[in-house]
C-alpha cells in the first residue's frame, strides 16, 4: 500500500478531530454570531430589493418620479449591505469547516452541488446588483427603463433562489428525510430527497415574507435617522415619507408573517411530534411569552407612529377620539396573548400557582384566546391604517355611505366569527380547535382584501381635505422607527434561535448527533444575550454601512421646492 | 447633531437592555444532553428522588405533558380530587402497589391509559435506563407518598448505562439484542413491548395496527423497513399515531432477532 492510500486511510478511520476550538467566546460563540449576522445582513439584501421593485414599478406605471427617487435610495443602501453579506458568510463558512470539520463534511457530501450553485448564483446576483444600481440614471426611460426594472425582477429571483437554497441546508438539519437514519452514509443521499425535506417550503415561505418585514424595519429606521438629521424641511418631508413606506411595508407584511409561521409550526408538529412539544410546550415554551411582548412592543409601536402621523393629516381629528379604543383593543389583546400557558414548571411553581393552571390566567393562555387575541390585533391595526389613509379625504362616490356601512359591517361580522370561534375553541377537542383558528385567519384575510378593495373605489374622485404636512412630525415618532427596527431586529434572532435550538443536542436531527462540550441548548437568558450582542453587531454595521452610503452620496435627494407636495398615501 | 445620535444609541441600547433583562428574568430552562446516570448498591431513596427529578424534568422530557393537566393526567399536583401521583398511585389498580403501577405504566403506558386522555405516551423502558426509570418511580412516589424503590429492584444486568431520549446518534444496539440475544420471535416481541400497542393472536393492545395477519398485506420487505424505520408508512386509519412507535427498535435487536421477527410476522397471513 503506498503511503498516499495509508494517509488518506488514517484520515478517514481519525473520528476524533471532529470538534475545533475558539478562543474566547468558544466554537459554539462564534458560529451563533456570525451566522446571525450573515442572515440579518442577508435578510436586509433580500426583502429590500422586493420593494424597491415594487416602487420602482409604481414610479413608471403611476408616472410619479418621486417612486423611482425612492426605489433608487433603497438600491444604494443595499450596495456595501452586499459586501457584509458576503463577508459574515465567508466568516461562517470557515467557521463551520474548522470548528465542526465533521458535520461539515456531513453537510457538504450532501450538498456539494448546491453549494457551487449558490455561489455561482450569489455572483450573478451581485453583478445584477451593480447593473441595477449604476445603470438607473442611464437606462432612465421609455423600453431601457423597462429594461432596467426587468433587472431588478432578476435580482429577487437570483436573491431569492440562493435563499431557497441556503434554507435546504438548514431545514435538512431540522427535518431529515424519514429514511435518512444515524448510518446513512451522506454521499448516498439523493441532492433534491435531502433538499426537499418537510421544513423547506415553508421556511421559504415565511423568510421570503419576513425578509420583506425586516427590510422595511431597517430602511424605516434609516430614514428615521436621515429625517432626525435633515436640515432643510424638503429634506425632512422626503424622509418623513420614506419611513412611513419603510413602516407601511413592514407592517403589512408582518400581519401576513403569523399565518406563514402557523404552517412551518404545524409541518414541524407532523414531522415530528415531539419536536413540535419541545417547542410549544418544553424548555422552549417560556420563548413564546417574550415573543409575545416582542410583537405587543411591534403592534403598539406600529399603531402610535401611525397615529401621531394623523397629527400632520388635515381632516385625521375626526378619527383621533377613537384612537384611545384601538389603544385598548390592542393592549388588552396584547395581555392576552403573553398570559403563558403550557410550560415546564417544577414541584415547588406548581404549588405556587395552586395546579397546573394559574386558576384565572390559565384560561387566557389557551390558544383560543390568544389566537383570537392576535387576530383582534390585527383587525385593530387594519382599522387604524384605514383611518389613517382615509383622513384627509372625503369620498364623493354616491354610495359613499353605504360603502362605509358595509366597511363597518364587514369589520364586525369579521370580529364576530373570530370571537365565536375563539369562544367556541372552549368547549371542543384539541384537534377541532386547531381547525378554528383557520376560519379565524380567512375572516380576518377576507376583511382585510374586501375593505380595501372598496377603499379604493371609494377614493376615487375623493375630496381632498388639505395635504399631508409631510416632515411636520415630532421626533418621537421617529424614534419610534428606531424602536420598531431594533425589535424587528431582535425578534429575529429570537425565532432563529427557536428555529435551530428545538433541534436540541442534534446537528442533524436524530441522524448526527452534537457530541461537542456545547451539545446542551442554552437557556433563554444566555439566548437573549446572544441576541442582543448580534443585533448589536448588525445595527453598528449597517450605521456604518448607512454613514458609507452618505459620504458617496451627492445628493440623491432631489427637493421639490414644496415640501407639503410631498407624497401621498401609499396605495392612494 | 450628537443629541440626536446620543438619544438614538440610548434608544437602542435600552430597547436591547429592556427584552435581555425580561428573558434572564423568566424560569431559565437548559436542554441537557443525556447523561449518564450511576446508582450504586447502596443507593438511599433520597439520592434515588433527586435523580428521578433530573430524569423527569430533563431528558424523560415528561412535565411536557404530565406538567399540564390538558395532554396527560398531571402528576406533581392534585388530578381530580385524589392528590399527586404518589397519593394515588396506589389505589389506581387493585392488587397492585404504587410501586408496580407506576413500573407497568412506564414500561407499557397502554394498558392504563386514564380516562379522557389519548394514548400518546411512548414507552419510557425504551427510552431510558433502568436505572432512570426507577429514579423516576422514586421520585414519583416522593410526590405524596413513600419512596420503597431500593437498590435492589434495579437489576443487576442494567449497570451503568448512558441513554438518549431516541436511541442515541448513530450507536449500534447494545450487547446481544433484546431478549438476551434470543431469536425466540416470542420473546423478542416480550422484551420490546409490541404487544403494548399492537394485537398479536388475541394478545396485546388494539391501539396500533393488529398484527395478526400483518403477513397478508405486508411482506417481509415491507416488515423490515416498518420495524426499521416505523415513518416510512403509515397504516391507514393510524394517521393520527403516527411518531408513536419508537425509532429505536432497528438498533436494539442484533441481525439475526431482527429476521428471525420479520419472518414470524411475515407468516402471520
Amino acid at each position: 500500500m503506498t503511503d498516499s492510500a495509508l494517509l488518506l486511510l488514517q484520515a478517514a478511520a481519525d473520528t476524533t478531530h471532529a470538534y475545533g476550538e475558539f478562543p474566547v467566546i468558544g466554537a459554539r460563540a462564534f458560529i451563533w454570531i456570525t451566522a446571525e449576522v450573515h442572515l440579518m445582513f442577508a435578510a436586509f439584501v433580500l426583502g429590500v430589493p422586493m420593494f424597491a421593485v415594487v416602487t420602482e414599478a409604481i414610479g413608471i406605471f403611476g408616472g410619479d418620479e418621486r417612486y423611482d427617487r425612492l426605489s433608487k435610495e433603497f438600491t444604494r443602501l443595499l450596495l456595501v449591505a452586499y459586501s457584509a453579506t458576503a463577508i459574515w458568510g465567508a466568516m461562517l463558512v470557515f467557521g463551520l469547516s474548522t470548528l465542526y470539520p465533521r458535520f461539515w463534511a456531513s453537510l457538504t457530501a450532501i450538498f456539494a452541488p448546491s453549494m457551487w450553485l449558490y455561489a455561482g448564483l450569489f455572483f450573478i446576483e451581485s453583478f445584477t446588483l451593480y447593473l441595477y444600481y449604476y445603470g438607473w440614471d442611464r437606462w432612465k426611460k421609455g423600453r431601457a427603463k423597462l429594461g432596467h426594472w426587468t433587472l431588478g425582477i432578476l435580482l429577487n429571483v437570483w436573491g431569492t433562489t440562493v435563499m431557497f437554497i441556503a434554507n435546504a441546508w438548514l431545514t435538512y438539519m431540522m427535518s431529515p428525510p424519514r429514511d435518512i437514519t444515524p448510518t446513512t452514509d451522506p454521499t448516498t443521499i439523493k441532492l433534491w430527497h435531502a433538499m426537499a425535506n418537510a421544513t423547506w417550503m415553508p421556511i421559504n415561505v415565511h423568510r421570503v415574507i419576513a425578509n420583506v418585514v425586516f427590510g422595511g424595519a431597517i430602511v424605516g429606521a434609516y430614514a428615521s435617522y436621515r429625517f432626525l438629521a435633515a436640515r432643510t424641511d424638503e429634506e425632512r418631508a422626503h424622509y418623513d415619507w420614506m419611513g412611513y413606506v419603510g413602516n407601511f411595508i413592514a407592517m403589512s407584511a408582518l400581519i401576513v408573517l403569523p399565518f406563514a409561521g402557523y404552517w412551518l409550526g404545524r409541518e414541524i408538529y407532523q414531522y415530528d411530534q415531539s419536536m413540535g412539544i419541545t417547542m410549544m410546550g418544553g424548555f422552549m415554551s417560556w420563548l413564546w411569552v417574550i415573543q409575545a411582548f416582542l410583537i405587543a412592543v411591534l403592534f403598539l409601536t406600529g399603531n402610535y407612529y401611525l397615529w401621531i402621523g394623523m397629527g400632520r393629516i388635515p381632516g385625521a381629528e375626526r378619527f383621533r377620539p377613537y384612537t384611545k379604543y384601538l389603544l385598548i383593543v390592542l393592549v388588552l389583546g396584547a395581555i392576552v396573548w403573553g398570559t403563558p400557558h403550557t410550560m415546564i414548571a417544577d414541584s415547588k411553581e406548581l404549588a405556587a400557582m395552586g395546579g397546573s393552571h394559574h386558576p384565572f390566567l390559565g384560561a387566557l393562555g389557551v390558544m383560543s384566546a390568544k389566537n383570537t387575541a392576535v387576530n383582534l390585533m390585527i383587525l385593530t391595526t387594519f382599522l387604524s391604517f384605514l383611518l389613517y389613509r382615509r383622513a384627509n379625504t372625503r369620498p364623493v362616490v354616491p354610495w359613499a355611505r353605504t360603502g362605509t356601512i358595509i366597511q363597518g359591517a364587514m369589520f364586525a361580522v369579521a370580529a364576530a366569527v373570530v370571537l365565536f370561534y375563539g369562544i367556541r375553541g372552549y368547549f371542543v377537542e384539541a384537534i377541532v380547535r386547531i381547525g378554528f383558528s383557520v376560519y379565524q385567519v380567512l375572516a380576518v384575510l377576507s376583511c382585510i382584501v374586501f375593505v380595501t378593495v372598496i377603499d379604493i373605489l371609494m377614493a376615487r374622485g375623493a375630496q381632498s381635505l388639505g395635504a399631508i404636512r409631510w416632515g411636520k412630525m415630532p421626533p418621537r415618532s421617529q424614534y419610534a422607527l428606531f424602536i420598531l427596527a431594533v425589535t424587528f431586529t431582535w425578534l429575529m434572532g429570537l425565532m432563529g434561535f427557536a428555529r435551530s435550538g428545538i433541534r436540541q443536542y442534534w446537528h442533524v436531527w436524530q441522524v448526527m448527533q452534537d457530541t461537542s462540550k456545547y451539545a446542551a441548548t442554552p437557556a433563554l437568558g444566555y439566548a437573549s444575550k446572544m441576541i442582543s450582542l448580534c443585533v448589536l453587531i448588525f445595527l453598528s454595521l449597517v450605521a456604518f454601512v448607512f454613514w458609507l452610503g452618505g459620504l458617496a452620496e451627492k445628493s440623491t435627494f432631489v427637493a421639490t421646492g414644496d415640501a407639503e407636495k410631498g407624497a401621498r398615501h401609499v396605495g392612494h | 447633531m450628537w443629541a440626536t445620535n446620543a438619544k438614538i444609541v440610548g434608544i437602542v441600547l435600552g430597547t436591547l437592555a429592556l427584552y435581555t433583562l425580561i428573558a434572564n428574568e423568566i424560569p431559565q430552562v437548559q436542554s441537557e444532553v443525556p447523561q449518564t446516570l450511576t446508582l450504586g448498591a447502596n443507593v438511599t431513596p433520597e439520592q434515588l428522588v433527586a435523580a428521578g427529578e433530573k430524569v423527569f424534568t430533563g431528558i424523560g422530557g415528561c412535565p411536557t405533558c404530565h406538567g399540564l393537566g390538558t395532554r396527560a393526567p398531571n402528576l406533581l399536583t392534585d388530578e381530580k380530587g385524589q392528590g399527586p401521583i404518589g397519593a394515588r398511585c396506589g389505589k389506581r389498580e387493585p392488587g397492585k402497589s404504587c410501586k408496580q403501577y407506576l413500573y407497568e405504566s412506564l414500561d407499557q403506558p397502554g394498558a392504563y391509559v386514564v380516562e379522557g386522555y389519548q394514548p400518546i405516551m411512548p414507552v419510557m423502558t425504551k427510552q431510558l435506563s433502568p436505572e432512570q426509570v426507577w429514579a423516576v418511580i422514586a421520585f414519583l412516589e416522593s410526590q405524596g407518598g413513600t419512596v420503597d424503590v431500593a437498590a435492589s429492584d434495579i437489576p443487576a444486568t442494567s449497570s451503568t448505562s448512558t441513554t438518549s431520549p431516541t436511541g442515541g446518534g448513530g450507536g449500534g444496539g447494545g450487547g446481544g439484542g433484546l431478549a438476551g440475544g434470543s431469536t425466540d420471535p416470542k420473546a423478542i416481541i416480550q422484551a420490546a413491548g409490541c404487544l403494548v400497542c399492537h394485537k398479536l393472536d388475541g394478545q396485546g393492545q388494539v391501539i396500533a395496527p393488529d398484527l395478526t395477519h400483518v403477513g397478508s398485506r405486508r411482506d417481509a420487505a415491507s416488515i423490515r423497513k416498518k420495524i426499521l424505520d416505523p415513518a416510512s408508512s403509515v397504516t391507514k386509519g393510524y394517521e393520527k399515531l403516527a411518531g408513536i412507535m419508537p425509532k429505536s427498535f432497528g438498533t436494539m435487536m442484533n441481525a439475526a432477532q431482527l429476521e428471525a421477527l420479520v419472518q414470524y410476522l411475515g407468516a402471520h397471513k
